[in-house]
């Protein structure tokens, strides 16, 4: 398409296209130009703390910037959601896309669909008054804001996201599928988890990976929960997230030098986490399309 | 062409919208109050008062103290609030700003535990116990009185008003790092909230916040016990006490100078009063 229009010489009959590629560009421009602020404002706290600054355990604003603790708690906090995420957002999935008649079927994916657009904060405010209890009490821990809880809640948060995201992948998967492989005999199962999974299984790669990328950047509903401490984690003591850090420091640390960049380093580092995740979610979907 | 008409109407509209909206917040007075938490309640309701006979608008915001002396010496807030004193390392930072302090009230900052250690015996803390707690060699509340339950120590963010005089009573250190800490929390509110959702919690918190679900303990000074009460801290005798003030970079002019002696008058200081601190004046800390 793209070699189409540029070299099929349509171009003085369709100015709309050039808005489209002016829209284009301007997405591109916004894409590098952030990756370019990150590395410029990250430069100063790269340069007085090294290779420290991403192997450190300890942030004391003045002396020390280390973010090994908030790079482990990412991790680990999205890791949770992660695992807490999937067995039931696949067969969610499965049963909502195989297995409802369609007329519930669109009221449910109404539903789901309305939850995947409620704000963090929401889940915050309930995680804070709830989540945090509930924790506390069902695993009798000294106090509930842990990084388990945090990766509950963000479990609960991505699961709609998830779930509306690989139900559409798995029903758009042709209906002569399903019918070329139940008239060889398959069982509706069987059709499920041999034909209808692996043939949507770039799409929901795709949902788990945008609702892991906002596990990642969430700030709001992590920061109400988590108990912010920067040492290294626990599962079930607090700890601290990139974002939650940036949340609790950001505005007392603007235009104040090493504090700032240190800040800005920490972005820079979420940054190239969530981009090898999205790279290596994209090189999943290559090799297994082959 | 004529296709694309639509498309270029909504451009010029959404342009001439856009530019419209921009020169009409430009020509509004705005103040920008930005700061402390433990202030925030007293600007706040001034400000609704003062708005009341002024056409300037007023926004308050919460952050910190530190995140208001920043501000306005950053220029992006008109006062900044602040529970504390400006650090030595901020006035050499911000010398260029002419930072100016105005006072007006006082508050106490209290140790706090929540109510079910108060109930089961702790009501008083020396100094060096609530160190002891926050440095990590306590754990247990059995060790200083009260049952056999871990302590959840909460600290404040380490920009925070409350926590710079809290450190500075209890280790002379205002940046002291505390390694027994468990959790860290922010604002006032949500100290609050944490101590109270706990039942075994220590912490530090402005006097005006102190309730029946976090209780404030008496201070075991030289033998001498010290109750935190308005009482003990309107007589100069309690040892946490702090000035809240506005911070205007240089002068303040027009109507933020309005604002502020309107906070420091006597309608203002009735509000410092209902917010539960101390007018300025009343007393000599």
């Amino acid at each position: 398409m793209k070699a189409n229009f540029f070299c099929a010489g349509t171009r003085h009959a369709e100015p709309l296209g050039w808005v489209f590629a002016a829209m284009n560009f301007i997405f591109l421009l916004c894409a590098v130009g952030l990756g370019l602020f990150l590395v410029v404002e990250s430069v100063p706290v790269l340069r007085s703390e090294g290779w420290g600054f991403w192997l450190g355990e300890n942030w004391w604003v003045g002396e020390a910037f280390g973010a090994l603790p908030m790079i482990c708690g990412s991790l680990i906090v999205t890791g949770l959601a992660l695992l807490l995420v999937l067995p039931v957002a696949l067969s969610g999935a499965v049963f909502t896309s195989e297995y409802l008649p369609s007329s519930f079927r669109r009221r449910v994916k109404g539903i789901m669909e309305l939850l995947a657009g409620v704000p963090g904060i929401i889940y915050g405010l309930l995680g804070v008054s709830f989540l945090t209890v509930a924790v506390k009490d069902s695993l009798n821990l000294l106090d509930g804001n842990t990084l388990f809880t945090a990766g509950c809640l963000l479990a609960i948060m991505i699961l709609p996201t998830v779930l509306t995201l690989s139900e559409d992948a798995l029903h758009s998967v042709p209906r002569e599928f399903r019918e070329a492989a139940e008239s060889l005999g398959l069982t509706k199962l069987q059709t499920t988890l041999r034909v209808v999974l692996p043939q949507s299984l770039p799409g929901i790669v795709g949902a788990v990976l945008l609702g892991v990328g906002r596990a990642m950047g969430e700030t709001i509903a992590v920061m109400l929960v988590i108990g912010s401490l920067d040492r290294m984690p626990n599962l079930f003591v607090a700890g601290q997230t990139i974002p939650s850090k940036l949340g609790r420091e950001a505005a007392e640390a603007l235009g104040s030098g090493l504090h700032w960049s240190a800040l800005m380093g920490l972005g820079l580092t979420l940054f190239i986490m969530v981009a090898v995740l999205t790279f290596s979610g994209n090189l999943f979907i290559k090799r297994s399309s082959q | 062409m004529h296709r694309y008409k639509g498309i270029w109407a909504g451009l010029v509209l959404f342009l001439v919208i856009g530019c419209g909206s921009a020169t009409h917040a430009a020509s509004g007075l705005r103040i920008q109050v930005v700061g402390s938490t433990t202030v925030l309640p007293v600007a706040s309701r001034s400000a609704q008062k003062f708005m009341e006979s002024s056409s300037s608008r007023i926004l308050v915001n919460a952050g910190g103290s530190g995140v208001g002396i920043h501000s306005v010496a950053g220029g992006r807030a008109d006062i900044g609030m602040a529970s504390r004193e400006i650090s030595q390392d901020e006035k050499k930072r911000f010398e260029k700003s002419h930072l100016k302090i105005h006072p007006i009230g006082l508050d106490a900052v209290a140790c706090v535990v929540s109510s079910e250690v108060y109930e089961s015996g702790v009501r008083q803390l020396t100094r060096e116990q609530i160190a002891g707690i926050y440095l990590g060699e306590i754990r247990n509340w059995k060790e200083v009185g009260g049952q056999d339950r871990q302590i959840v120590v909460v600290d404040k963010e380490r920009h925070r008003g409350t926590r710079h005089v809290f450190m500075q009573y209890v280790f002379g250190n205002a940046s002291q790092r505390t390694p027994g800490t468990l959790l860290v929390t922010g604002s006032n509110n949500e100290e609050q909230a944490k101590i109270a959702q706990s039942d075994s919690a220590i912490g530090m918190l402005s006097l005006a916040w102190v309730n029946d679900d976090v209780k404030a303990v008496s201070l075991l000074d030289q033998g001498k016990e010290i109750l935190p009460t308005w009482e003990t801290v309107r007589q100069g005798n309690y040892p946490i006490v702090r000035k809240l003030s506005f911070i205007t970079a240089g002068e303040p002019k027009s109507e933020t100078k309005a604002f502020i002696d309107f906070v420091k008058g006597p309608e203002g200081q009735k509000i410092v009063e209902e917010s539960g601190y101390i007018p300025v004046g009343s007393s000599q800390p």
